[in-house]
């Protein structure tokens, strides 16, 4: 096996053109996982670990970009995320394990388009676009349409995902994250939920809702978000958006949950908003 | 005037700065120079005919030293206790997905893998036995050649007349109880290294809690004279059980016969020890439970089955403790007990910590918190009531004539306040969260039992240069024995632990002691070895006197590195008497059994082996429960255990114990299953077969309710299996307390919300 | 590949398959057996080693990537005695079978230098990707908040 070590993106999409049938490999926590069983057996690998330009967090007036390769910690304990971003935060904090969390990306968590990826549902919500680059340029779309379905993405031959950009929302949004798995850490989602939700005058005037593990991809529901909009947010309210979404996720039965649990679930979910929610209302 | 820690005092393990370190060598950090890797293929099939194991891509690899087929073996090619049923290699019929058909010897890990890809099995599908419902149906297909169909034993046990008695009981309670395989997971997978010397003796190295054993298994499955094998059993990362008979040993040790006198090597991955390693049974147990109205319990009448999967290995035996252990720490006036332990195509199931208790542990306490709730009682009361104590008989008519602490562990937990303030800690639910605080209360026998000697034969050697040295003659799988041995050591010959050495098991060095077991370790060996450190003494000082001018031993003592007058102040250092005795002089061999009991029930005479026994320890567990109402997910928020175990000898060692185990029995309360569907394991490694995680567990409040257990060195009593057996039931008592009555475990939050109810469309 | 790397303070040089795991050449081809494998699918923590000072699971590592870094597994990770998490886990019986322990202590070790004051649940927090079959992490939690306490010390003592 050849590894390569590139300092540069465009080194990177350099390798890339000389090696076509080179993986990418950024943190190697699925990669390498996949290859113990079986599923791949790269000849050549292009590590991005040692890629400067790929790294890093970086506040951009009223968004914050991040590069491809930065790892999960690194978004964890960034100021600025932890401040302006909860939702991501809370994402990369229920991820996996610390040690896991040292070495995954989130460029990796992208690429590998997995239905349960945590940082998938949260990035959806906030509306974050995708940086992808090759030789012939750069081009951006919304996350959302990135990732096109269980472990497919957007990305052509020789193209790199270089960084997601994502806008901050307005003062006064709740944000919030949660995932069910079996254990508190080291835990696969069985469910998770992204939420945004702007409380003005003690209603709902903006919902956005994101699930993961409950489809192919990540699952959005328009209904509910409009069922929402202008109601008060009580436990009532939420309770009375979960029909629709019952009925807008996919679920399927596998080892971790049966398919009719992830469904009840995803609609409870909602109902921790009114807890969060609360104290916003009255204020 | 001793400068050690007195027994019963807290002290930092002999053996555990070295492991801190890094530094301790377990089987698995064995890789000699010039190492071969051996493999097996598995089955993939839970059932079927083998029609032909095709080798010759595989054997025509460069660097394929050899590949093996059932033909291959020498010897009876039956693995086994008393059920010689499990092949070496597989050659006409494999029972589970993980039986091996093949084995591959290469010269690297990857050419083995390879190789074992390239073999090309031909297995005829037969119908798979995919539990007990399906290897129990009139018509089913076989999993062995039995008259019995599927039933690999069936016995009942009585006392009195049950079912007479249970009609004129005030309330009779019935409930059916399930319990899921589970999977040992101790962290060191199975493993070894072998080679076979120019005189033939093959030498194995591998994480085994049964090294003697092994000796005679290997030697009667590959006809192999027990003297040509040679096993040693460094520091095992972890056991439970499952490494309590043969692993890899066969198929080491047929690797080696293959390798030209080059050392192999067999490691399983995760996902083979899945696959292929052992399992705590699953068992489904159906109670009937009579009592007065008062709470006196009158009569319990149960059907227990327990899976034991493709092969027996000592499942007969599990069974036989579920058994005795059907009617808890309780007086109950009439019992009978009807078990099978059934042959399916699931994965083999073996011994695992709580032996056959841990199941039926989650039966009769389910039984007595429904009976409580049924006569309006506190559970804890009725459990008090009930607790069977000293010069008592149990559910199976032996008399409790050692000691018996099962109503102190009660009383204990009733003035905890963590029981005293349950009321409010319910009440104070924050939203969306049900609370509950449930009791437990179990025991688990201790030892072999009659019928099989629970024996050991413990050795010291005062070396050359005046240190002790203690052959181990019981694996140390991490419950601490081997370091308890020293502090006993210690004591006896009054030394500091930098005078000791310790030898872990080697079947060339130290002598048969059992297995690490049944919560006898510490118990049969230490005995043993308090006897042989006896005798060294009184030889020292003996062997001393002469040199000291002293003419009464009694006027001598053993003082940290010296033998000493005190009258006198003289001393003759012991490195000087060391270099002085004959090797053969320096050396003291004591052995120890444990009593059994000779009350034998009706129906008891079914098992030979291991049935009934008379010294138990007991416990009693306290979990505070929470469930959240969204996802059913359960948290056990405190939890508190108060043990009999005798006298403690190291609260540290005691307190891992409990608390190691009451962590696996949480496990198996809430997270663990080994589910397969159609004979085909589900969880396949641990991102699939959950164990609790840092972050899943509570602390764990441990308590010693210290009798005193007049047979044991120091008085002490093994705790080892007994804080298994209450966390599922512990948990599920809570959980009945807020309305959720469960009776199949685990408690995954999947059951939860179904139990839960509500709107589900 | 020719790889060298800095190894418990001793360099090392070796020519090897830049595709084989870490966690063989640290255990197979340079001897030290400090960090094991208990699953090889990053689940169980028992492999972690540190490399340049941060937590990195071996087992899903390749050997290329070790290649001019410096590599802390823990037999070295006290320089010549043991580090105070070790003598902790040591002391207040948070070692068992010891086969967890060794990755344990390196993931401790590098969560007390950036958080020297950890609460019991920042504890379990940080060893959550490290799995021990025996203790049920009691003591471990003990240790390492003990072992927090003693390098407060030491650093106190320092000043
Ligand atoms: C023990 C364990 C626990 C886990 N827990 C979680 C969890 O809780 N939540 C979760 O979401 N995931 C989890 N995962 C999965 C995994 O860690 C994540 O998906 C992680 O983000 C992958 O990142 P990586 O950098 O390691 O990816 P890699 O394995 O390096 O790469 C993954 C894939 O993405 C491609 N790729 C990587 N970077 C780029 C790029 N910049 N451009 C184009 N392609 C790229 C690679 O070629 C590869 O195909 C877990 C994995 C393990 C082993
Ligand atoms: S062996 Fe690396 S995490 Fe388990
Ligand atoms: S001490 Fe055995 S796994 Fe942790």
């Amino acid at each position: 096996m050849n590894v390569l070590f590139p300092a540069t993106a465009d080194a990177v999409l350099e390798a890339l053109r000389a090696h076509p049938d080179a993986r990418l490999m950024a943190g190697g926590t699925d990669l390498l996982v996949r290859r113990r069983a079986g599923a791949v057996a790269p000849g050549v690998l292009v590590c991005l670990e040692r890629v400067a330009d790929l790294n890093g967090v970086e506040v951009l007036g009223d968004a914050i970009r991040i590069g491809a390769a930065t790892t999960l910690t690194a978004i964890l304990e960034n100021g600025a995320i932890r401040e302006r971003l909860p939702l991501l935060r809370d994402a990369a904090g229920a991820f996996a394990s610390p040690p896991v969390r040292n070495m995954a990306t989130l460029g990796g968590n992208l690429c590998t388009a997995s239905p349960a990826a945590d940082t998938l549902p949260p990035l959806c919500v906030l509306g974050a676009e995708a940086e992808i680059l090759s030789s012939s340029g750069t081009r951006r779309m919304p996350v959302a349409d990135f990732v096109t379905g269980p472990g497919r993405t957007a990305l052509e031959p020789g193209e790199l995902l270089g960084s997601v950009t994502v806008p901050v929302p307005g003062g006064g949004t709740i944000q919030h994250f949660e995932k069910v798995g079996r254990r508190k850490a080291m835990a696969i989602a069985v469910v998770s939920l992204a939420a945004l939700l702007r409380v003005e005058g003690g209603v709902i005037a903006e919902a956005r809702l994101a699930w993961g593990s409950v489809g192919p991809t990540v699952v959005r529901c328009p209904e509910a978000e409009a069922l929402l909009a202008g109601r008060a947010p009580t436990l009532e309210t939420f309770r009375a958006a979960g029909e629709s979404v019952r009925r807008a996720v996919r679920p399927i039965d596998d080892v971790r949950a049966s398919a009719g649990y992830r469904r009840r679930v995803a609609a409870n979910l909602l109902l921790r908003l009114a807890e969060k929610a609360g104290p916003a209302a009255l204020g | 005037m001793s400068p050690l820690p007195s027994m019963g005092s807290r002290s930092r393990r002999f053996d555990a700065p070295d492991k801190a370190l890094g530094r301790e060598r377990f089987a698995a950090d064995e890789y000699p120079e010039n190492l071969l890797w051996a493999g097996a293929l598995r089955a993939g099939a839970p059932h079927g005919l083998v029609r032909g194991v095709d080798t010759a891509r595989a054997e025509a690899m460069p660097g394929v030293v050899a590949v093996l087929t059932a033909g291959d073996v020498p010897g009876a090619n039956r693995q086994g206790f008393i059920y010689w049923d499990m092949p070496v290699l597989c050659g006409d019929k494999v029972r589970h997905a993980g039986d091996p058909v093949a084995l591959v010897v290469a010269e690297t890990r990857e050419i083995l893998a390879e190789a074992l890809l390239a073999i090309e099995p031909d297995i005829e599908p037969l119908p798979v036995v995919d539990g007990l419902d399906a290897a129990l149906a009139p018509d089913a297909p076989r999993v062995h050649d039995l008259e019995t169909g599927n039933v690999l034993k069936q016995a009942t046990v009585r006392k009195g007349d049950a079912r007479a008695a249970l009609d004129r009981c005030d309330v009779v309670i019935e409930e059916t109880f399930f319990t899921p395989q589970q999977a040992h997971c101790f962290l060191e997978t199975e493993n070894g290294t072998a080679r076979m010397d120019a005189a033939g003796i093959i030498h194995m190295t591998v994480s085994t809690q049964s090294p003697f054993r092994d000796r005679y298994e290997v030697g009667q499955a590959l006809g192999i004279p027990q003297e040509r094998l040679h096993v040693i059993a460094p520091f095992l990362g972890g056991g439970f059980g499952g490494k309590d008979g043969v692993t890899v040993q066969c198929l080491l040790a047929l690797a080696a016969m293959h390798a030209g006198g080059r050392p192999v090597k067999m490691w399983w991955s995760r996902e083979e020890s899945l696959l292929a390693g052992y399992k705590r049974h699953a068992a489904r147990m159906r109670f009937r439970l009579g009592a007065g109205a008062d709470g006196a319990l009158r009569a319990l009448v149960c059907d227990l089955d327990y899976d034991t999967g493709a092969y027996a290995h000592l499942g007969v035996e599990i069974m036989a403790l579920g058994l005795e252990h059907a009617s808890g720490p309780y007086r109950v006036e009439t019992l009978e007990a009807n078990g099978r332990c059934v042959y399916t195509n699931n994965p083999v199931a073996g011994a695992f910590r709580g032996f056959g208790v841990a199941q039926v542990s989650f039966a009769f306490e389910g039984m007595m918190d429904r009976l409580a709730d049924r006569l309006g009682m506190d559970p804890l009361e009725l459990r008090l009531q009930n607790a069977i104590r000293r010069g008592d008989r149990n559910g199976v008519g032996v008399a409790m004539t050692a000691s018996t602490g099962m109503a102190e562990c009660l009383a204990g937990l009733r003035e905890h306040p963590l029981w005293r303030t349950r009321g409010a800690w319910v009440r104070e639910a924050p939203p969306l969260t049900r609370r509950g605080v449930g009791v437990a209360a179990v025991l688990n026998g201790m030892g072999y039992g009659r019928g099989l000697a629970d024996m050991a034969v413990a050795k010291v050697r005062l070396t050359v240069d005046g240190r002790f040295r203690i052959y181990n003659g019981v694996s140390d799988m991490g419950q601490g024995n081997s370091p308890t041995f020293v502090r006993m050591a210690c004591h006896v010959l009054n030394q500091d632990e930098s005078g000791m050495e310790l030898v872990q098991p080697d079947t060339d060095r130290s002598h048969p002691s059992g297995s690490a077991a049944a919560g006898r370790t510490t118990y049969t060996y230490g005995k043993a070895l308090i006897r042989a450190c006896e005798a060294m003494r009184d030889k020292l000082l003996h062997r001393a006197a002469m040199a000291l001018l002293v003419d009464d031993v009694a006027d001598l003592e053993l003082a940290p590195g010296a033998v000493r007058h005190p009258a006198t102040g003289r001393a003759l250092p012991l490195a000087l008497l060391g270099s002085k005795l004959h090797p053969d002089d320096r050396c003291c061999v004591s052995e120890a059994m444990m009593p059994v009991t000779r009350d034998v029930p009706e129906g008891g005479e079914a098992f030979r082996l291991g049935f009934p026994h008379l010294i138990f320890p007991y416990a009693a567990h306290l979990a505070r429960v929470e469930v959240d109402e969204l996802t059913g997910r359960v948290a056990v928020a405190d939890y508190v255990a108060f043990t009999d175990g005798g006298r403690v000898l190291d609260p540290q060692t005691y307190e891992q114990q409990v608390q190691g185990a009451v962590a696996q029995g949480l496990g198996y309360a809430l997270w663990e299953d080994c589910a397969a569907e159609g004979g085909r394991l589900l969880a396949t490694d641990l991102s699939t077969y959950v164990i609790p995680g840092a972050g899943d567990l509570p602390d764990i409040e441990s308590h010693a309710v210290e009798t005193v257990e007049e047979s044991g060195p120091f008085g002490m009593k093994g705790i080892g299996e007994v804080g298994m057996n209450g966390p599922l039931p512990a948990v599920a008592s809570a959980l009945l307390r807020m309305g959720l009555p469960m009776t199949r475990a685990p408690f995954t939050p999947e059951r939860i919300l179904a139990a839960l109810g509500g709107d589900d469309s | 590949m020719i790889l060298s790397f800095t190894l418990d303070g001793e360099p090392r040089t070796l020519d090897l398959d830049p595709g084989l795991r870490a966690v063989d050449v640290l255990r197979e081809h340079c001897g030290v057996t400090a960090p094991k494998e208990g699953c090889g699918t990053g689940e169980c923590g028992a492999c972690a080693v540190l490399v340049d000072g941060e937590v990195r699971l071996s087992c899903l590592m390749l050997a290329a990537q070790l290649d001019g870094r410096t590599v802390t597994t823990a037999r070295g990770l006290g320089g010549a005695g043991p580090h105070p998490v070790q003598e902790a886990l040591a002391d207040r019986g948070g070692v068992q079978c010891g086969f967890c322990t060794p990755g344990v202590a390196v993931t401790a070790a590098a969560f007390l230098e950036r958080h020297p004051d950890p609460t019991r649940a920042e504890i379990r927090d940080a060893l959550s990707g490290n799995l021990c079959r025996c203790t049920g992490y009691h003591k471990i939690v003990d240790a390492v908040e003990d072992a927090a306490e003693r390098m407060r010390k030491e650093r106190g003592g320092r000043k």
